[in-house]
């Protein structure tokens, strides 16, 4: 197997290889044994991407200069990329692996929906950088790094694994997260160095606990080193300048105050109508007995034989009776009706219980 | 039993007859004790026991549930008894055999009057017959419902256009010459244009109580509209009537109390409502029955226990010019023209006529133009004018539109539709479908009444809210009936379906790509029928 790197200048003369060129160019090299690569690109997509060493043991190493997107996408643990300088957008897309360091700036939409690997990135993040971020936790969670700040819309719909936006060289920016970040974010962790405003309200900002510093100082020194950067460890690691972002669980998010609460602490006291109308807001089931019933039962003694079909036929028991004289409690009555219609002597009458705001 | 006299209104004849089944009933009570309209009633029954031989004939008497035959306590298949009841021993079923208003008009000598909706439904409905079709893909990235930003405000009050502003310059700086007409920005669907006494005053309370917890704890900017039943004072005083759309109709109730607030006042209104006709009895006045006139709506309206009829018009405005400059000018002038002045008319034949005139408004006064279409509620109407008279919203409403189009001033004043949406379920289509159709936005009264728990339906069950025995709670002034409502519970369900209505608008904008209202984008809109598809002017498919 050739241990040395195999060069590609991808420009010559004014021909440019496609992408389509360069990348089978590479992977037929790989086939013949080669796996560290040092290309000067001219803007192809896809550079170490989707590879793996002939033997499946061999690590694959690639130095990149001037790629086109997608640098590492859909790349496989066992490959490493360091980009020297600056890449376009979607860095790291689908990572599901690789280490990729990017010694400048990413574009847009860095580590899009990466479910693996680290991506170190060495400056600033495009636009919606780390947006549906997820974790298999079959696999080692995807982690990405960036030492200053991301543009705005980062972290849509994640849904695992781990950043870290450190802040630094930040101090002109109100937000190093730009604004509108973490819409829709169900998953994974954002540690963050630095303001931020106007992240989504799907998500809450924590201090971190000691799990988090462990992590982060485990994590730091290594990716200062891999992006040359190890005299800022002092500067970044001091955890009080440091947040975690979060997403607040299913059942939080539907939480807001209930109107009954707004009623009885926020709006008019005694109600809009309260000069009117003493309400107290009981509601009457139904059936409804006391106040509550439509139709109340009368009796009138004249005609009783004091037969007690009423008191018996009562489905509430409302009915008792007194030498002779009949009441239906108020309390248990629920004004059907059923004692003027058995009494034979039509001694209740059900008369209307309705009643006006007076 | 007592022999049948033919002319006699008979079970039969009743819209609704109620089904009950004895073998399940164990005589609680509880249907009779429920059913606010007095149509069922225990009673003893008589069953005859054949002899056995040597004994005379004997008699069981057994407790039965009977329905009422009269005019006043006819069943109106409001369902109350089979809902209290725990064997499902009852139910009301409609009655094909129907003769109820034959009956009614021949006894009486009266009109039919009626609450709740128009029941015919002849026309069908062209909104459910309309789609959205246009759907971004590849030609532009759809909006992703649950992250966008979508600003769904809308104006509420006289948009002027570029070449009118009265700018000039002062040190280099531009300036305006006058005062801007008053303009808010609010949530395009407006709840209430219910009054006080047409609804009790729980229901009432819970719509206000909606509106504010919306726009304080939802942000949504969401207005109501009172209704012409006036104000309570203390609403008028506090800093919630922001929230409130303040209407005036023909018979003018309540303004005595609300000019006397004034200068109490501690904020001003969202606006104020001009209304001339309403969609579900147009050239109708309003209808208050006296059983609802109770002693507090006689205060804040100022008149004694009677029928309130509102007039069909206003009695000092006899043309449309004179509404601009007499109506317009008064309301603008009430709140020193600080405060939006809107009107709202029965969608008509003539409706473009009356819009095409205010739209020339010389004095920059006219702040909205609200069509309520046939198919909306009312809390008490003559049945003739309900199921007869009216047109429907959609066309007239984007007749409006084009004839503003057609002049290049669209927008200029905000047009704002109504009358029976969400008939079918789902209010957001229906607002999304008249907002591309040239809608600022929309209004709803009767929706809400059936977020809050109203029993009735479309197709003639219960609509007896003229009766004010409302078996709900909402169409009643009556003590024990209105504590039936949940205040708490009406306003939350009339919250949580803002809530739900305002995320289908955007599933509905996303799509089409609009990150504000598309008011006017019919090109978003398609249909399967023809006719639709030339009187709307949007794409026929098939």
């Amino acid at each position: 197997m050739p241990k040395e790197t195999f060069k590609i200048k991808t420009l010559t003369d004014n021909n440019r290889m496609s992408t389509q060129e360069l990348l089978q160019f590479i992977t037929e090299k790989i086939n013949e044994g080669y796996i560290n690569f040092d290309i000067d690109a001219c803007g192809q997509h896809n550079i170490g991407g989707s590879s793996w060493a002939k033997d499946r043991e061999s690590k694959l190493f690639f130095t990149l200069r001037n790629p086109g997107q997608r640098v590492g996408a859909m790349a496989l643990k066992g490959t490493k990329i360091v980009v020297e300088g600056s890449a376009p957008a979607d860095v790291g897309w689908l990572n599901s692996g690789a280490t990729i360091v990017v010694k400048g700036d990413c574009g847009d939409t860095a580590a899009h929906c990466a479910a693996g690997g680290k991506i170190y990135a060495a400056g600033r993040v495009g636009t919606r950088s780390g947006a549906l971020m997820k974790h298999d936790p079959k696999f080692d969670s995807p982690e990405f790094w960036v030492l200053k700040n991301t543009g705005s819309f980062g972290f849509e719909f994640m849904g695992g694994g781990i950043a870290v936006v450190c802040g630094w060289d930040c101090d002109s920016l109100p937000s190093v997260l730009g604004s509108r970040s973490c819409v829709g974010m169900v998953g994974g962790i954002i540690y963050v160095r630095g303001p931020i405003q106007d992240v989504a309200d799907c998500v809450e900002i924590k201090s971190l606990d000691g799990q988090d510093i462990e992590f982060l100082e485990n994590g730091m020194a290594k990716f200062l080193q891999e992006i040359d950067k190890s005299e800022l460890l002092a500067e970044l690691t001091n955890w009080q300048e440091w947040k975690k972002i979060i997403p607040v669980s299913q059942d939080e998010k539907s939480k807001r105050m209930p109107v009954s609460e707004f009623r009885k602490n926020h709006w008019i006291k005694g109600g809009i109508f309260g000069d009117f109308i003493h309400d107290d807001f009981v509601v009457y089931k139904l059936p409804a007995s006391g106040e509550g019933r439509v139709h109340i039962p009368v009796w009138n003694k004249e005609n009783c034989v004091n037969c007690k079909i009423c008191l018996n036929n009562c489905p509430e028991n409302a009915i008792s009776e007194e030498e002779k004289i009949y009441t239906s409690d108020s309390e248990k009555c629920i004004g059907c009706g059923i004692c003027e219609a058995v009494c034979p002597k039509q001694c209740w009458s059900m008369t209307s219980n309705r009643k006006e705001i007076s | 039993m007592a022999a049948v006299n033919i002319n006699q209104l008979h079970l039969d004849d009743l819209p609704w007859i109620i089904e009950y089944d004895e073998s399940k009933c164990i005589q609680c009570g509880k249907c009779t004790a429920a059913c606010s309209f007095g149509a069922i009633k225990p009673e003893v029954e008589k069953r005859r026991k054949p002899s056995q031989g040597l004994t005379k004939p004997s008699f069981d008497r057994i407790i039965t549930i009977k329905q009422q035959v009269s005019f006043q306590h006819h069943c109106r298949g409001c369902g109350m008894c089979s809902r209290v009841c725990p064997n499902g021993a009852i139910k009301a079923v409609r009655n094909p055999n129907d003769r109820y208003s034959v009956r009614y008009r021949a006894a009486k000598a009266e009109s039919l009057k009626k609450g709740g909706r128009s029941n015919l439904n002849t026309e069908g409905r062209t909104l459910d017959k309309i789609k959205i079709g246009r759907i971004s893909q590849m030609t532009d990235p759809s909006l992703d419902a649950a992250r966008h930003q979508f600003e769904l405000r809308t104006p509420f009050g006289r948009i002027l256009s570029a070449d009118k502003l009265d700018l000039h310059s002062s040190n280099g700086k531009m300036e305006l010459s006058k005062q801007l007409p008053p303009n808010r920005w609010i949530y395009p669907i407006l709840m209430g244009d219910m009054s006080i006494g047409a609804v009790s005053w729980r229901m009432w309370e819970a719509m206000a109580i909606a509106t504010a917890y919306l726009n304080e704890v939802v942000g949504l900017p969401v207005r109501m509209c009172t209704g012409e039943g006036g104000m309570p004072v203390r609403l008028l005083k506090s800093r919630y009537v922001k929230y409130m759309i303040v209407q005036i109709a023909s018979g003018h109730f309540g303004w005595n109390r609300i000019i006397q607030a004034l200068p109490d006042m501690v904020e001003d209104p969202a606006g104020l409502l001009i209304k001339i006709g309403q969609g579900a009895k147009p050239g109708d006045g309003g209808l208050l029955m006296a059983s609802k006139v109770v002693r507090y709506v006689q205060e804040i309206r100022g008149v004694p226990r009677a029928d309130l009829l509102s007039p069909p018009t206003h009695q000092g405005l006899y043309s449309i010019e004179e509404s601009v400059q007499k109506m317009f000018l008064s309301m603008n002038a009430a709140f020193n023209f600080r405060v939006p002045v809107a009107i709202k008319v029965a969608a008509s034949v003539t409706s473009v006529s009356v819009y095409n005139n205010l739209l020339r408004d010389p004095y920059n006064i006219v702040g909205g133009f609200f069509l309520d279409g046939l198919a909306g509620g009312t809390g008490a109407a003559h049945e003739i004018s309900l199921d007869h008279t009216g047109h429907p919203i959609t066309s007239k409403l984007r007749d409006c539109y084009l004839a503003a189009v057609h002049q290049g001033r669209q927008g200029e004043i905000p047009l704002f539709a109504g009358g029976g949406l969400g008939q079918t379920g789902s209010f957001a289509a229906d607002a999304f479908k008249l907002i591309c159709l040239g809608a600022n936005g929309v209004f709803t009264g009767r929706l809400l009444l059936e977020i809050a728990g109203c029993v009735g339906n479309d197709t003639g069950k219960c609509n007896a809210c003229n009766t004010g025995l409302c078996p709900a709670g909402i169409a009643t002034q009556d003590i024990c009936l209105t504590k039936r409502l949940d205040i708490d519970t009406a306003a939350q369900n009339i919250v949580n379906y803002f809530i739900a209505t305002d995320m289908e608008l955007k599933k509905l904008m996303g799509p089409v790509g609009n990150s504000t209202l598309p008011i006017g984008r019919s090109d978003a809109l398609i249909t399967v029928d023809k006719h639709i598809s030339n009187r709307l002017d949007i794409q026929y498919v098939c």
